[in-house]
């Protein structure tokens, strides 16, 4: 949440003026509608990318949403005679009524792959047109939306008139998807986007944030809509809800970037400019086609868009970056350890298609100790810890954090009562730097904190876990022990009661291990419960308090680490019966 | 409500009709299904097989039947060079669709560039000539073209079904890895299916050049019912396309005389719809 | 020697590395390589199978070199594989995954035989073979996993964690079938986490811990060495 800085400001604020005082120069005709039309898809790929941009959701229904703003303006305005300006707001609400009615279906089905998504939504764009076609809104005839009188603002003529609001819409719209793209909301959807699980158990709740965004894309659809229906003069079903508007938005936004504020921009601009470039007969044709080949060349070569790519490109160069501000966290003073329970497991079962996986696993972890748990391969570990977390609903029994029942509880709900987990192999958000991947787990995790504060305990953690210096770095960047640091700056900046450590050691070099080791043990002094899941015994003996062992979806042993290592029935299940002697 | 005669007439043309949609969805089927690109400039190439069947006919005089034989081959090239234009770039599920619209915004300004966009229509001596079946008529080219959706369906289906190569195909689709530690040339054979769907969209052109009105434009006017049909068929299973094709095609059909012709093209998007947010197992 | 591994170094992505890996395989012989979770046994069995890259060091069936070979011919060499957590075409036929694993050309001749000879050892394939793969139990899935690798004529056979998430009954099942594989003279090279298990069927084995080889030998000999239970139970 970095603030507006004065000069860039500045001169963003002055050309909107110069903009706007286009019309007053008296510029022809032919370049208002020109610049008009730009405007007007700019604002359409710019409000697409605000779900299926941020959040990767690609929809191909964006038609649907700018039609029901078009024929909801030109229905109020031609046949209810609602003047133009009270129009638009209504417009704005259908098409956002429209896009919430279908996520709140949509979203909720179990496994929506994104084709499914960009199908569904497809579909619902014909169907909105053929009721649209057969009843009175339209009724087949098309509606005549030239005769609507348009407010006269500063300008006389019509175009003028059309041109600012063309510009009001189009600055609103780039506003607004900027400030998403820096808001939590546009955290949570760039999360979702990456890795959706993930983004659930980190805090994110992803179903209202999704749903959030379709529907501010489709409000902002509406306007647009709204104001293009006295544009054309003249609506046709077969024009409005064609496949034009939305596959050029699709085309814009990934030619610019669609995950960034300003790359539906840079796309529209280019793709609207070189189409009205050729207006006429055969060079229009001609026109189309060479746009459509830069298109192949440039998606073929920038897959990632033009607007991300060359941000990229800056930001290898060499820059003075600031010093993050030392960091004044508040050092928790470290609970004692004691033999309240924080987290009470209590017989939970799971089966998953006729196998089971848990038989009634009961175990407790408490204040401030580190618990070892251990088995072989297969033998529930990974399960178990899914379902503390939320990712897998219960079969039975029940699970409580502080004594509070969170077993039906959704994973973002776990998150953000101070249950954090790490994954055995890393799965950081990879579009989001090292600092954002850990300043958006502080922001779902429950911590409360914003602004500079949540900067600076943002900061202190990579400093804690040795990435001080990859703050700025994209995940891929890392090897393969830095982003198992990172899975735990993940973990820790929500100040966790209960910390889920799964494997965080394997696949390290020795001394990476001694280093983790050493992290481990810091994190517990700073307070946290931590359950410990590793195959790596001699770190599980040296670290755990207490261990566990887990056998077949069962508990099969626990006590201090030394004497249950050496219990017959756990030699047994780890060397065989020849070993116990 | 309509005379019987009048409802069976029109499941016969809607049956017809959902043998030309089948032609079109199999070859974007297969290819969205087994190799995991989805190709939009199906629409595009079916489109330019149909123009080239046309102009062999019109122009030159050749018999639509010795037209395809001709154009088949042709496609097929193309389409294998196309699938090395996605493999050096290694184009993802997503890119591919916009690559492929490119291709399709390309070939639609071809087809303008050289044929116009006025609407043509490839009269021959097969066009209006009709079976008489009882009290219905049966349209003998559209007869035709579902014989052959059939039949390449049914082919498409055995082939993946009982040869080597298709089941090959169909393992690559689920595990490709664990397909390439027993031998399979995963590369070599993309390729070849790729001829393969670029030539059923030789078949399908001609189909429509003989049995409906060419435009340019019209390229688009397919992409939301062929869709609707490949996924309600399942990706990548060619009986399917053809059943959902015929579905698909005698729903719009029965409700344009039921209902009026102006519904029909809900009847589609809602059995789309229903089946997506049902999501039975075998979809 | 058949398969010979010398200073095998594989590190790929977020799989385990495995550093300076030296290891044999003779024909007929059983070799395990035991460890915990995380050694990076996976990693050198998929290196082996052709599902990963050598970086340094050298691969050789027979003084072949696998690591200049594209993934599908390695299997051309006589090398098959049991992936861990079977990994079969879940929407194909029991006989279809049997004769993906007879596809390369030196084994389709010989496909109705091979067919009965892996009907003959899992007789309850033979009833479910026109069922899709992935509607049978585990233990089923697995023996149609070793089947597809018989099918494929192999000189060695990889397996991959055979016995997980599997109930014991059927683990011994499967260890019986590992044995009766060598006994048909394939070589057999086996990632094991069940240790008992994996050093009973085994004539020589290697002791892998985060990704190098610390011990190596007859299993007695191995059973007795204290580093086995400090590597699996860390006192």
């Amino acid at each position: 949440m970095t603030g507006v800085r004065p000069l860039p400001a500045l001169g963003v604020g002055s050309v909107i003026v110069m903009l706007a005082a286009l019309p007053v120069a008296g510029l022809p005709a032919f370049y208002e509608s020109f610049l008009y039309l730009m405007f007007y898809w700019i604002a359409l790929a710019t409000s697409w990318a605000i779900l299926s941009g941020f959040a990767g959701y690609f929809s191909f229904g964006h038609a649907a949403f700018f039609g029901a703003g078009m024929y909801a303006t030109a229905h109020l305005t031609v046949k209810m005679e609602v003047p133009f300006l009270a129009a638009l707001p209504v417009a704005a609400g259908v098409a956002a009524l429209l896009a919430a009615g279908i996520g709140a279906v949509v979203f909720r089905l179990r496994r929506l792959r994104g084709e499914l998504f960009a199908l569904l939504t497809l579909a619902v764009t014909f169907i909105v047109a053929t009721i649209i076609l057969n009843t009175p809104i339209d009724g087949g005839a098309g509606v005549l939306t030239s005769s609507v009188p348009l407010p006269r603002v500063i300008s006389s003529s019509p175009s003028g008139t059309l041109y600012l609001l063309g510009l009001i819409v189009c600055v609103g719209s780039l506003a607004i998807a900027w400030w998403v793209s820096r808001s939590r909301l546009g955290m949570g959807l760039f999360a979702i986007h990456d890795d959706e699980d993930v983004a659930e158990v980190k805090g994110v709740p992803t179903f209202t944030y999704k749903l959030l965004a379709f529907t501010l894309s489709g409000a902002i659809a509406g306007v647009v809509g709204g104001v293009h229906a006295t544009y054309v003069g003249f609506l046709t079903v077969s024009e409005t809800f064609g496949i034009t508007v939305p596959l050029y938005v699709v085309l814009m936004s990934v030619l610019g970037g669609a995950r960034h504020w300003a790359g539906p921009a840079v796309g529209a601009v280019l793709i609207a400019a070189s189409l009205y470039t050729f207006t006429s007969g055969d060079q229009a044709t001609i026109g189309r086609g060479i746009v459509a080949l830069v298109l192949i060349v440039a998606i073929l070569l920038l897959p990632e868009g033009i607007v991300p790519t060359v941000l990229k490109q800056l930001r290898r160069r060499p820059v003075t970056r600031a010093t993050p501000p030392d960091a004044p966290i508040a050092t928790q003073a470290a609970p004692k350890r004691s033999d309240a329970p924080v987290l009470v497991v209590q017989d939970v079962r799971k089966s998953f298609g006729g196998v089971h996986a848990l038989r009634g696993v009961s175990l407790e972890v408490r204040q401030g100790e580190i618990l070892g748990l251990v088995g072989p391969n297969g033998s529930g570990k990974t399960t178990l810890i899914n379902m503390i977390t939320g990712h897998f609903p219960l079969d039975g029994g029940s699970i409580r954090i502080d004594g509070q029942e969170i077993g039906h509880q959704p994973a973002h709900a776990i998150a953000q009562r101070g249950i954090a987990r790490t994954y055995q192999i890393p799965r950081p958000f990879a579009g989001l730097t090292v600092l954002d991947n850990v300043r958006l787990a502080a922001m779902f995790g429950g911590t409360g904190l914003s602004g500079a504060a949540l900067d600076a305990e943002a900061h202190h953690w990579l400093a804690f876990t040795g990435l001080a210096g990859k703050a700025a770095s994209l995940p891929a960047e890392l090897n393969l022990h830095e982003r198992k640091f990172l899975e735990l700056a993940r973990a820790l900046v929500t100040r966790p009661r209960l910390l889920l450590l799964d494997e965080v050691l394997s696949g390290l070099n020795p001394a990476e291990i001694d280093s983790a080791i050493a992290l481990i043990r810091a994190i517990r002094d700073q307070g946290a419960s931590i359950v410990f899941v590793e195959h790596l015994m001699r770190a599980v003996v040296q670290l755990s308090d207490r261990v566990v062992v887990m056998n077949e979806g069962a508990t099969l042993a626990s006590g201090n680490p030394r004497e249950v290592m050496r219990d017959p029935r756990v030699v047994a299940v780890y060397l065989g019966k020849a070993h116990v002697a | 409500m309509p005379s019987l005669t009048l409802l069976g007439q029109s499941l016969i043309s809607g049956v017809m009709l959902g043998g030309l949609y089948a032609l079109v969805a199999l070859g974007l089927s297969l290819s969205w299904g087994l190799l995991r690109l989805v190709n939009l400039g199906h629409f595009a190439l079916a489109f330019l097989g149909a123009y080239l069947v046309y102009h062999l006919g019109t122009v030159w005089h050749v018999d639509p039947w010795w037209a395809v034989l001709i154009i088949v081959p042709v496609f097929f090239v193309f389409g294998m060079l196309q699938h090395w234009v996605f493999v050096v770039f290694r184009v993802t599920e997503l890119t591919s669709l916009l690559v492929t619209f490119g291709i399709s915004v390309i070939v639609e300004s071809i087809l303008q560039w050289i044929w116009t966009a006025d609407f043509r229509r490839y009269e021959t001596h097969y066009a209006g000539v009709s079976l008489k079946v009882g009290p219905f008529y049966v349209p003998w080219l559209e007869l035709v073209a579902l014989i052959v959706a059939v039949g390449l369906a049914w082919a498409s289906w055995a082939w993946l079904r009982w040869t080597y190569v298709g089941k090959a195909l169909r393992a690559t689709a689920e595990d490709a890895d664990i397909a390439a530690a027993f031998g399979i040339n995963h590369r070599l054979l993309s390729f070849l299916l790729s001829g393969v769907c670029a030539a059923y969209a030789a078949v399908a052109g001609a189909f429509i050049a003989l049995v409906s009105t060419l435009a340019p434009s019209q390229i688009w006017a397919w992409l939301g019912v062929v869709f609707a049909v490949v996924i309600i068929g399942r990706l990548g299973n060619p009986v399917g396309a053809l059943l959902a094709g015929i579905l698909i095609g005698a729903a719009e059909s029965l409700a344009m005389a039921v209902i009026s012709p102006a519904w029909a093209p809900v009847v589609s998007f809602t059995i789309l719809i229903v089946l997506l947010l049902w999501q039975p197992k075998w979809l | 020697m058949l398969l010979e591994l010398r200073d095998l170094h594989v590190a790929y992505g977020d799989a385990p590395a495995v550093w300076d890996v030296s290891l044999d395989v003779d024909a007929g012989e059983i070799v395990s390589v035991i460890g915990p979770n995380g050694a990076g046994k996976t990693t050198l069995i998929n290196a082996v199978a052709g599902l990963l890259r050598i970086r340094r060091g050298s691969a050789r069936l027979d003084g072949v070199e696998l690591g200049r070979l594209r993934p599908h011919q390695v299997c051309e060499q006589g090398i098959a594989l049991v992936p861990e957590g079977r990994r079969l075409f879940t929407r194909m036929s029991v006989e279809e995954n049997l004769e993906i694993g007879g596809y390369r050309p030196a084994a389709r001749a010989s496909r109705d035989a091979s067919l009965a000879r892996v009907y003959d050892l899992f007789p309850v394939l033979r009833e479910k073979r026109l069922q899709d793969a992935g509607l049978l139990s585990g233990g089923q899935q697995q023996m149609v996993a070793i089947g597809r690798a018989l099918m494929a004529k192999p000189r060695i056979m990889l397996f991959d964690e055979p016995s997980l998430g599997l109930a014991p009954a059927i683990v011994d099942d499967m260890f019986d079938i590992i044995a009766s594989v060598r006994a048909e003279g394939v070589a057999v090279l086996l990632v094991e986490q069940n240790v008992g298990k994996a050093l009973e069927v085994a004539d020589r084995a290697y002791v892998l811990e985060q990704g190098r080889i610390v011990a190596s030998g007859k299993p007695d000999a191995l059973t007795k060495q204290p580093r086995i239970r400090e590597v699996y139970l860390g006192v």
